[in-house]
């Protein structure tokens, strides 16, 4: 086991916020600043990018000489799962309609977790999906397509 | 008399057939997520905005806020049977009550909650028609320039009241501000940080966001966890009326838990959350014998569960008389008003008046509702514990997929709402909460606009923030809070009761 250093969340955290506020300089670098007294559309996003950089420097150098401290773990089956799980319902819900989007997303949100029963899982996305329909296109008139044709 | 009038005015709102089928709705919603573990009011309140937009104004928001008080009632039951909070602010609850579970008194303390959560409902709705009026009178003094600063004030609060630490929760609201500027600048037409994506020019839509911080997130790490700390099956319940000394021994706790809950709410950034911590630790100190806590002590559940619905309640207060949200779920509010054509500000009890006292009459018979539905039903909640989480998630992650979907019937609602789950996750990870960043999103617009306005009308001079009087008392209120968590004592104090 190697020895842990740097506390990772501080650190995360600071690097995270540090690209966050590069990118918003440079999505912005067009706009006009302004003055105080008459702002351009690029005055309140670059101060307060600038705000997000000063905490991730913040937060990078506290990680950097705060005691080791780990973050937990990622497990990647929750966290794929679920993921994907939301993609194929946007993937799916124009063009297969909401009730095959609702029964894929169940099925494929049962894969992020080890407790899933693959039988009762269907049955309980059908059932789902059935419900679904009824309640958001039925009663609350969602416009959107039930079936692919 | 006013007072009398409004209320009245309210009343007739309140009671009109449809809006009391939608109050019991909402609290029915809000028990039944509230008893969930796993699932709170936000992302709930979040799914059913876009379905309110063909209701009454008045209905819709009486149907969210009785989701939210409604939680409050159903999370101190799962706190009392199971010993895991179905809410955060229930988590106090756990310690006593569980114990009085295990004593074989868990009728007793499942009425004493319910009792003091009605109790504390009944004052709060007092609390809160008492106090909007003289608040709502000032409000329309305000200029952009008091309203920059209340808005300042609002979202220090929020964050020197909150959970966790102090410089994270101001870089989430710094995050949140600068999510709340995407889009289309109103001033000048520029697109600003849109990455020529069309969708974006209106600005992030704030109900993906929810859900994908707080929903989705939240679910990729309860999976996380290993399965016996979520699941365990309550027994049946008998004895649910309390005995005359139980009532007795409680009702002093109850007045106690109330009056800390209707104050903490009021404050920006108040809520449910903490004040039913502040209860629990004045309870133990002034308890004769503090070492009962922890072993089932009846006051242990009467004062946190008065504190947490009279909190709950009382922070609507911002919200009716100023238009700002004192907490994440009231952000949500103002997203329903706006749905609705409203335009929340200091104006809206005078524009509104049927809407917000209506919404305050509201209250008190979702408050009667509860207490109705609460105890006979017990076996319903009860059954519901039992649907196992694996069920759940997969439900839950649907219906958020429909909600996002059904905001602007969007596809790319739903990608940012999964890029934003991505988000959360990671926000879990490294000890992030994210209540202030949506805070801020949904301020961001109004802060920038305030704050130009502001300027344009000083041309340009800072100093008018600190030269006008209401604004200086404000800025001055954000100093104090400011001084007051550097001071050494508060700092061990707050980081005691977040700890506890």
């Amino acid at each position: 086991m190697e020895k842990p250093r740097f506390d990772h969340s501080d650190l995360l955290l600071g690097l995270f916020l540090i690209a966050v506020a590069l990118g918003s300089l440079f999505a912005t670098r067009h706009l006009t600043f302004g003055t105080a007294a008459d702002m351009g559309p690029g005055y309140m996003p670059r101060v307060i990018a600038a705000g997000i950089f000063g905490f991730g420097l913040y937060f990078t150098v506290k990680g950097l000489i705060a005691p080791a401290h780990r973050i937990e773990p990622v497990k990647l089956r929750p966290l794929i799962g679920i993921l994907a799980s939301v993609a194929i319902f946007a993937l799916l819900v124009v063009k297969a309609g909401l009730a095959l989007a609702s029964l894929a997303t169940i099925i494929v949100a049962g894969f992020a977790s080890s407790e899933t029963r693959p039988i009762e899982n269907i049955l309980f996305g059908t059932v789902l999906a059935a419900a679904g329909v009824m309640l958001f296109v039925k009663a609350l008139s969602l416009p959107v397509p039930i079936w692919p044709w | 008399m006013e007072l009398f009038d409004n209320l009245l005015l309210g009343f007739s709102t309140a009671l009109q057939l449809n809006n009391l089928l939608y109050c019991l709705i909402g609290v029915f919603i809000g028990t039944a997520i509230g008893v969930l573990p796993g699932i709170g009011p936000i992302p709930t309140v979040a799914l059913l905005l876009p379905f309110t937009y063909g209701l009454e104004p008045a209905s819709s928001i009486i149907l969210l806020a009785g989701i939210f008080y409604g939680a409050q009632y159903g999370g101190s039951t799962t706190a009392i049977l199971v010993n895991v909070p179905g809410e955060t602010s229930s988590v106090i609850t756990c310690l006593d009550g569980h114990q009085m579970a295990r004593q074989g008194k868990a009728g007793t303390a499942l009425a004493i909650a319910a009792i003091s959560s009605f109790f504390a409902g009944t004052v709060a709705t007092v609390v809160i028609a008492l106090l909007s009026v003289p608040l709502s009178v000032l409000a329309l003094k305000f200029t952009a320039v008091e309203y920059f600063s209340l808005l300042v004030l609002g979202l220090f609060a929020a964050v020197i009241l909150a959970h966790g630490s102090l410089m994270r929760a101001l870089a989430m609201v710094l995050l949140g501000l600068l999510l709340g500027l995407i889009g289309i600048d109103v001033s000048s037409g520029a697109a600003r940080m849109t990455f020529g994506i069309p969708e974006l020019s209106d600005g992030l839509d704030f109900v993906p966001v929810a859900m994908g911080l707080f929903g989705l997130g939240e679910i990729i790490a309860n999976l996380e966890r290993p399965a016996e700390e979520r699941s365990s099956i309550p027994q049946g319940v008998h004895g649910l009326m309390p005995r005359w000394a139980d009532l007795k021994a409680a009702f002093p706790a109850m007045v106690r838990g109330t009056a800390i809950g209707s104050i903490m709410g009021v404050l920006p950034g108040g809520g449910a959350a903490l004040p039913p911590f502040t209860a629990y630790a004045v309870e133990k100190k002034i308890a004769r014998d503090p070492s009962r806590f922890g072993k089932g002590a009846i006051e242990g559940v009467a004062s946190p569960e008065a504190a947490n619905n009279a909190g709950a309640q009382t922070s609507f207060i911002p919200l009716l008389t100023l238009g700002i949200p004192a907490n994440a779920l009231m952000a949500l509010m103002i997203g329903a008003l706006m749905i609705q054509g409203i335009q929340p500000g200091p104006q809206i009890m005078h524009d509104q008046p049927a809407l917000v006292w209506g919404v305050i009459a509201s209250m008190w018979t979702g408050n009667l509702m509860l207490l109705i539905i609460n105890l006979p039903l017990i076996g319903l909640w009860v059954a519901m514990l039992k649907i196992p989480y694996r069920l759940l998630f997969p439900a839950i992650a649907l219906f958020c997929c429909i909600g996002t979907y059904g905001i602007a019937n969007s596809t790319f609602n739903i990608w940012l709402m999964l890029g934003c789950a991505a988000v959360g996750y990671f926000f879990i990870k490294v000890r992030v909460e994210p209540a202030p960043l949506l805070l801020g999103l949904v301020l961001g617009p109004q802060l920038e606009e305030n704050f130009r306005r502001a300027m344009l009308l000083a041309d340009g001079d800072f100093t008018v923030f600190v030269s006008r009087p209401i604004s200086a008392v404000l800025l001055g209120t954000v100093v104090v809070l400011l001084l007051a968590l550097a001071s050494p004592a508060v700092f061990r104090k707050r980081k005691e009761a977040l700890v506890e």
